[in-house]
């Protein structure tokens, strides 16, 4: 974990949210800058976890080790199943379906922050 | 909200458990699915000795949202009953364990998805079962006349 890197994270999906919420109040199924959008913070993600998992087996021991590895590697399931759930029946509902993935990564970035203190 | 519900085929007939509104509600429960069994099964593996109810609970309450998810995506005659069936146990146990938790702290040491009504979620867990079982009514099939 790099903690501007986290909140980094933390940022984007929290635009991602948002903008899934827009998208579904202003009764549009989400568009492509916007898929391009979760695609990105995916990578971002992806970035975190690798990160995070090579200084793990570099020797960092967060204090729930077992807990800290799950979260990084669950974290990276959400957002391409939700842009694959969201695909499959394009309607407002699908820009609700990434925001709550979004908010998901989101609260899962601000946990793993807390959890990454040495053991 | 009413006319915003695609009804499947539409024709006037209810749209199916995965459709509409059902696509946010399927998601959520795909989320907690992946939290509480992932949850679950890390406490299992790691510390089953320190709170073997609460977590041996939260991977039950994993199964329980694997289950509703699965089945509400389906949406076939089969997967609605055992949704049905899912979904009222989870609204059982958040209540049960919910309640267990606040009156008798000491069986549950270490937090489930279900301790004070799902508090450390939001309590989400709390309103899921409300909205599936609201959800489940809305889209069930009409009797033909």
């Amino acid at each position: 974990m790099i903690t501007p890197l986290a909140y980094a994270v933390a940022a984007l999906a929290l635009v991602s949210m948002g903008w899934g919420l827009v998208t579904a109040v202003l009764d549009k199924p989400p568009g492509k800058a916007q898929l391009l959008y979760a695609a990105g913070l995916e990578v971002v993600v992806l970035v975190q976890s690798v990160v995070a998992l090579v200084r793990l087996v570099g020797g960092f021991r967060p204090a729930e080790t077992a807990t800290t590895i799950g979260y990084l590697i669950g974290i990276l399931v959400l957002v391409p199943v939700a842009f694959l759930w969201a695909n499959t029946e394009r309607t407002r509902f699908s820009g609700v379906v990434l925001a709550v993935a979004a908010a998901a990564v989101a609260a899962m970035t601000f946990r793993l922050v807390v959890l990454w203190v040495p053991a | 909200m009413s006319t915003t519900v695609p009804a499947a085929g539409g024709d006037g007939r209810p749209p199916r458990t995965s459709s509409g509104p059902g696509r946010v509600l399927v998601a959520v429960y795909g989320l907690f699915a992946l939290a509480a069994t992932a949850r679950g099964v890390t406490q299992l593996l790691t510390q089953y000795a320190e709170a073997p109810l609460a977590y041996v609970l939260s991977l039950v309450a994993g199964i329980v949202y694997v289950v509703a998810t699965v089945t509400l995506a389906r949406g076939t005659a089969t997967s609605r009953r055992v949704a049905l069936v899912a979904v009222s146990v989870e609204l059982v146990g958040v209540l049960t364990v919910g309640t267990l938790s606040l009156v008798d702290p000491a069986a549950f040491p270490r937090a489930t998805v279900w301790s004070a009504y799902g508090s450390g979620y939001g309590f989400v867990p709390l309103v899921l079962p409300v909205l599936g079982l609201l959800w489940l009514r809305r889209t069930r099939p009409r009797p033909v006349r």
